[in-house]
């Protein structure tokens, strides 16, 4: 049941996002695209993270793996593998920027933890 | 892709996962759960308008590249420097995976 739960929800929050995201954005524009965030992201994450639905032991794997696979494989269906395949040099460079980004992330987090610590310890001192 | 491309795309990448990994967990921890509903509007919702409302991130091909690989891969490394087990993270992938392969599969269904 975790395994059937888990892709349940990766399944239901690619849907969402890649058929009604898409819709809000032709009807009301950027604004549409924002309020399409606001509007999906929320209730699947609070399904998905917050209640746990996505049984997720170890390294985290946020909703948003089963988005980018749903919104990928959904034009692979429609337009062939030639799609996914003209598609793979955008895929490679958002990956290498996901990577900085996570290193870097997890870089800041330390100095913020320093930082934090260091201040605790000021207010012992002070004690 | 052109080299200024690349360098919009890559740009795109990192905005994301950085902006979730350091903000959405310390909303959640100060406001609640209704931390993650402001975190969907002004974190997704905002990125949105960046990668793809104004088209940070390039697409080369006719299958869309959205940004949520880039939250799948940047949260998934970050996680796994952080010490989290990246060997019982990979089911879930497997999971996220499958959960793709069906989503887009009925999506197909209703576009097709």
């Amino acid at each position: 049941m975790k395994n059937i739960g888990s892709i349940i929800g990766f399944a239901i929050a690619g849907i969402f996002v890649m058929s009604v995201w898409g819709a809000f954005a032709e009807a009301y524009g950027i604004f549409g695209g924002w309020f399409a965030g606001l509007a999906i992201i929320s209730i699947m994450w609070f399904m998905n993270h917050f209640l746990e639905l996505v049984a997720n032991e170890g390294a985290f794997v946020d909703m948003a793996a089963g988005i980018a696979v749903t919104g990928t494989m959904r034009d692979v269906f429609l337009n062939g593998a030639q799609a996914g395949i003209d598609s793979l040099p955008t895929l490679a460079f958002v990956a290498i920027g996901a990577v900085i980004a996570g290193v870097t992330a997890v870089a800041i987090e330390k100095m913020w933890a320093e930082r934090d610590a260091a201040v605790s310890k000021g207010e012992d001192v002070s004690m | 892709m052109t080299l200024p491309k690349i360098i919009a795309t890559i740009a795109g990448g990192f905005i994301f996962p950085f902006l979730i990994r350091l903000c959405w967990g310390a909303l959640v921890d100060k406001l609640g759960p209704i931390g993650g509903w402001i975190a969907a509007g002004f974190i997704v919702g905002t990125t949105w308008t960046l990668n793809h409302g104004v088209g940070l991130i390039y697409q080369s091909g006719a299958a869309w590249i959205d940004m949520a690989w880039a939250a799948f891969i940047g949260l998934f490394v970050a996680s796994a420097l952080s010490g989290d087990d990246v060997g019982k993270g990979l089911g879930t992938v497997v999971n996220a995976i499958l959960g793709g392969l069906l989503g887009g599969f009925i999506l197909y269904c209703l576009y097709v």
